[in-house]
């Protein structure tokens, strides 16, 4: 487990494993060029002239917070999730009706108008309502999945790092075997066995087949920073290793792991999408994104609203998460400086 | 000020023809921060068989003089804004790209600090040696390879025949030196540069690698510059230094006359500075102060916040590098004095 | 080198052991009856749900089952479908259709993803530079069956350059989907390898070679790219499982009778055997493949043979 592969294994749907190629698989790539100090020098906070050396203390976490705020796509990624996770928790800010109510089959597939912007549905029921709905489910299931996913590959990776030992000889290979399946395909044999498919089932399909990049980000930072020279003095002053792990070795390796938990969340509603679309995910009843564009799926000449609509939030919603970690890794790369 | 120090009694060193003339160069960083002014007008020549050191702290300036000789400065974010380059009487800033490029390695080479990563690590040592006389000289890979080999040996490199093919994580850091060296020395180059060649190394290979370079400068004849902040490598080999501070020459001469009467404050304190063996016991003396920002350079003499001698003159005025006695500049309003005479 | 490949193929053969037995266990162990769920509506008598459970092992433990399995494969029996047709038939037909899919994936893939990765990198920050990131970032927030979609209207209903379904109709019908399956792909090599040259452009060898009067054709195309592709490559083995994901949303949407559909229609019809024998396919492919790269990995990188 020593070779620096790209992380992520055959999840396609939305995680893209190029944008954190710095991370794990760019050998060769040096520190920058030797280049002229005097730049460096005159780059440096606070360098007066009479001498004197600012104290003020930059982190990477204040640093990467004021780059951050400066980086217009962040904002704009940030704006857009913010209005999903409103009417995600909020439906009701959006729409003034019930995503069942007041459907009528005379009404079903017919196209946008001023009554009804995204027309109606293959049941007659009011589509904007509907995918405005539909944002519930998939919100839910990204930040459940990557939470749950996360906690797992951050613990195992942060005791199979630090403690090494069998337990990291183990942990490399149950990870190397469950990688070696893709996650649509190992998730389409997971949801199977279940006669009912709801968020919980599709989350803890997803969940299992995906904490494995999470363990391996982390752990190669912390087996990286506990070789360190700042680890070495805690160790020398007398810190335990609780202290260590805590107030050293966590903040500065979890870093990656947020970078990739933001693009990872886009990657998992991607997912469950094509899930639902499959028809191995989500059933109906469910609102979801991924089942409106299945039950507009023979519809693209007559009534292609139907497959329109909820595609482009799904797509908007996904770019967002990835527009999200793209900003947070360069902000937090102090290669980048 | 332009300055040649092409006659005989100005150089220390062999006399002859200016081999390349530096006429006061300007190199500036435009960066997010402001513009830096790395390099301030500085002049400086050098003639066949003789070594030059260029000697100053880290951020004044001395490395990106040597890439801007050798034209591999990264535009942006550095620009050339004023002077020339004399190669041979040529001025190399005006040249065609494709010019450059094969003066470039051939004429006047460079040889870096950290050869592992001045090194490109998936090819062989053998094959990025034997690059030069594929490129420059149109041989086969096998004529190349043999001349690889050959200069392999000519820098001491054991078992050159073996190691022809090894890549460059397979050697030590001496080793590693020696590779580098036999690249810029392949093709007989008049002028090869050495940017702080064994700041990387430990103390005994930098003996052993500084006695190659003077070797090498004497069988071949080629003109050598030093770019160092280390004043015993300086002491060992070079005929004339150059003193840099803030992105200027400060001070020049023969240097045996420099190292024993200084005559610049700079200077003086460098050499106040050097802990000796007779001083055992005895507190060290730093020069006072930090170097300067150089996006911030106060006006007047960069160096008289630091500068015991220092007048209200200094604040206000810029010393110009002149001449004190024959054969010694100094860039200072009081040069007379700290010289002696 | 020797050592090293002979090391990563021992490493590998636990990997494929371990894989293909969770699959099994995926399959078999799970809750789900599968005899009934073949029966669907149909009510299957007891005494007929008993035959098929003995003659399919489903009453033995879990190892036993995979026991009898592995040693059915050593004698290249892969079992049957419920329906007693041997599943490397059902292997034999599609097989071929999907591989020349991945193919066709894959060249578009890799001409096309490199070559705009190579001209946005050395082009920094250029307008082409700036095409292919906003093009590629599109791209991967689209999802793969919504991008089907996408092409299928516009290029094949709206434009009508390619057909829109099915591969009756020779090779054309396999570039329309195998686009739509190098899409996600092809953003992700183009973006990766742009990186990989900006980043290895900044490294120190790059001044070397610049100070040895190398021409810039030298500098990028010989020393910088091969340092670059290192990544590339290895991503390459990592996008294959995304393929064979891929390529079962692909097939349904474009109708192509290859691997992908029939295991998504052996799992709805719970055709353990068929599933079984498709996946771990899938798997052991992928994981040759990332053998594969790895040796390629090494061939390219020689600081990695002697680790």
């Amino acid at each position: 487990m020593s070779e620096p592969r790209t992380p992520s294994s055959g999840d396609r749907s939305g995680a893209d494993t190029g944008l954190l190629v710095d991370e794990q698989a760019v050998p060769g790539a040096g520190a920058g060029p030797a280049e002229s100090d005097a730049v460096a020098h005159a780059a440096a906070p606070g360098h007066g002239t009479d001498g004197a050396v600012d104290l003020r203390q930059a982190s990477l976490w204040s640093d990467a917070w004021r780059q951050l705020r400066r980086n217009r796509l962040f904002l704009l990624a940030s704006a857009l999730l913010a209005v999903l996770a409103v009417m995600a928790a909020f439906p009701q800010l959006f729409t003034s009706q019930g995503p069942i109510e007041n459907c009528s089959l005379g009404q079903s597939k017919v196209g946008p108008s001023g009554d009804a912007w995204f027309g109606y549905d293959i049941f007659g029921c009011d589509y904007y309502t509907n995918v405005i709905y539909g944002a519930r489910v998939s919100m839910i299931i990204g930040l459940v999945v990557m939470g749950g996913a996360m906690v797992i590959g951050v613990a195992l990776g942060a005791i199979a790092g630090y403690f090494g030992g069998w337990f990291d000889v183990l942990v490399a290979r149950v990870t190397d075997i469950v990688y070696g399946l893709p996650l649509i395909l190992g998730a389409i044999l997971i949801l199977n066995s279940f006669t009912n498919r709801g968020l919980p089932e599709v989350a803890l399909a997803l969940i299992a087949l995906s904490w494995m990049t999470f363990l391996r980000l982390f752990r190669s930072s912390v087996v990286a920073i506990k070789d360190s020279d700042y680890v070495a003095a805690a160790r020398s002053m007398g810190a335990r290793d609780s202290r260590i792990i805590l107030k050293h070795i966590l903040p500065n390796a979890i870093a990656p792991v947020l970078v990739y938990a933001t693009i990872f969340v886009g990657g998992i509603i991607a997912a469950e999408a094509t899930l639902s679309f499959l028809g191995i995910g989500l059933q109906l009843p469910a609102i979801s994104w991924g089942l409106q564009i299945n039950s507009g799926q023979r519809l693209l000449r007559t009534a292609p609203h139907i497959i329109l609509f909820p595609s482009l939030f799904l797509s908007v919603t996904v770019l967002s998460f990835i527009l999200l970690g793209d900003a947070l890794r360069d902000a937090l790369d102090p290669k980048l400086r | 000020m332009t300055s040649t120090l092409t006659s005989p009694e100005v150089s220390g060193g062999p006399a002859g023809p200016a081999l390349l003339e530096v006429d006061d160069l300007h190199v500036e960083f435009r960066t997010d921060y402001g513009v830096v002014q790395a390099v301030n007008g500085i002049s400086y020549s050098l003639r066949s068989g003789e070594t030059l050191a260029i000697l100053g702290e880290s951020g004044c300036g001395k490395s990106v003089s040597a890439q801007t000789i050798m034209g591999i400065l990264d535009s942006p974010p550095g620009f050339v804004t004023g002077g020339e380059i004399r190669y041979k009487g040529r001025d190399l800033l005006t040249m065609s790209a494709k010019e450059q490029r094969d003066i470039r390695g051939e004429q006047i080479s460079i040889v870096f600090q950290d050869a592992l990563s001045s090194l490109n690590p998936v090819f062989s040592v053998g094959m990025q040696i034997g690059e030069m006389f594929r490129r420059h000289r149109g041989s086969s890979r096998s004529d190349a390879k043999k001349a690889a080999v050959e200069l392999m040996d000519r820098v001491r490199i054991p078992s050159a025949r073996e190691r022809v093919n090894d890549y460059p994580h397979q050697f030590s850091g001496g080793m590693r030196q020696r590779v580098m060296i036999a690249m810029a020395i392949a093709l007989d180059p008049a002028i090869l540069i050495a940017d702080e060649p064994t700041t990387a190394l430990d103390v005994t290979v930098q003996a052993q690698i500084m006695d190659l370079l003077g070797e090498l400068q004497r069988e071949t004849g080629m003109g050598l510059i030093l770019i160092t902040h280390d004043l015993a490598v300086v002491g060992e080999i070079a005929d004339r230094i150059a003193v840099m501070y803030a992105g200027r020459i400060v001070e020049t001469g023969a240097t045996d006359a420099v190292f024993g009467a200084p005559a610049m404050p700079y200077t003086e304190g460098l050499m106040a500075s050097i802990a000796r063996v007779d001083q055992k016991g005895q507190r060290l003396n730093p020069i006072v102060g930090a170097p300067p920002n150089l996006a911030q350079l106060p006006d007047g003499c960069p160096f008289h916040p630091r500068c015991p001698r220092a007048t209200e003159r200094c604040p206000t005025e810029l010393p110009l590098l002149r001449e004190v006695v024959p054969g010694r500049r100094s860039a200072c309003h009081y040069a007379e004095e700290v010289l002696g005479v | 080198m020797a050592r090293y490949i002979a090391r990563r193929l021992l490493l590998a053969i636990p990997v494929l052991i371990g894989a293909s037995f969770l699959i099994f266990s995926m399959v078999f162990a799970l809750p789900g009856d599968p005899i009934r769920a073949l029966g669907g509506d149909r009510p299957i008598s007891e005494a007929v749900q008993a035959q098929l459970r003995a003659e399919y092992n489903l009453d033995d433990p879990l190892l036993v089952q995979y026991g009898k399995y592995v040693g059915g494969l050593a004698q290249g029996d892969l079992g049957t479908d419920f329906a007693g047709r041997p599943v490397s038939d059902i292997l034999g037909r599609t097989v071929p259709v999907t591989v020349k899919l991945a193919l066709v994936a894959l060249a578009f893939e890799a001409v096309i993803g490199l070559l705009a990765g190579v001209l946005a990198g050395i082009r920094q920050k250029s307008f082409f530079d700036s095409l292919v990131l906003v093009t590629t970032t599109l791209i991967v927030s689209i999802p793969v069956f919504v991008l089907g979609f996408l092409a299928q209207y516009v290029l094949g209903l709206r434009l009508g350059i390619f057909p829109i379904a099915g591969v009756a109709n020779g090779f054309s019908g396999y570039l329309l989907p195998g686009f739509v399956l190098a899409a996600l792909s092809l953003a992700y090599v183009a973006r990766l390898t742009r990186t990989s040259l900006v980043e290895n452009l900044r490294n120190d060898y790059v001044r070397t070679a610049k100070a040895k009067g190398l021409t810039p054709a030298s500098v990028v195309g010989k020393h910088t790219l091969r340092n670059s592709l290192i990544p590339v490559v290895t991503f390459l083995g990592a996008d294959l499982g995304a393929l064979l994901s891929g390529a079962v949303v692909t097939e349904g949407i474009f109708n192509i009778p290859g691997l992908g559909r029939a295991v998504f229609q052996a799992i709805q019809s719970q055709e353990g055997n068929v599933v079984v024998g498709i996946v771990t396919l899938f798997v052991f492919v992928y994981i040759l493949f990332n053998l594969l790269v790895d040796v390629m990995y090494a061939a390219l990188d020689p600081r990695i043979r002697y680790e």
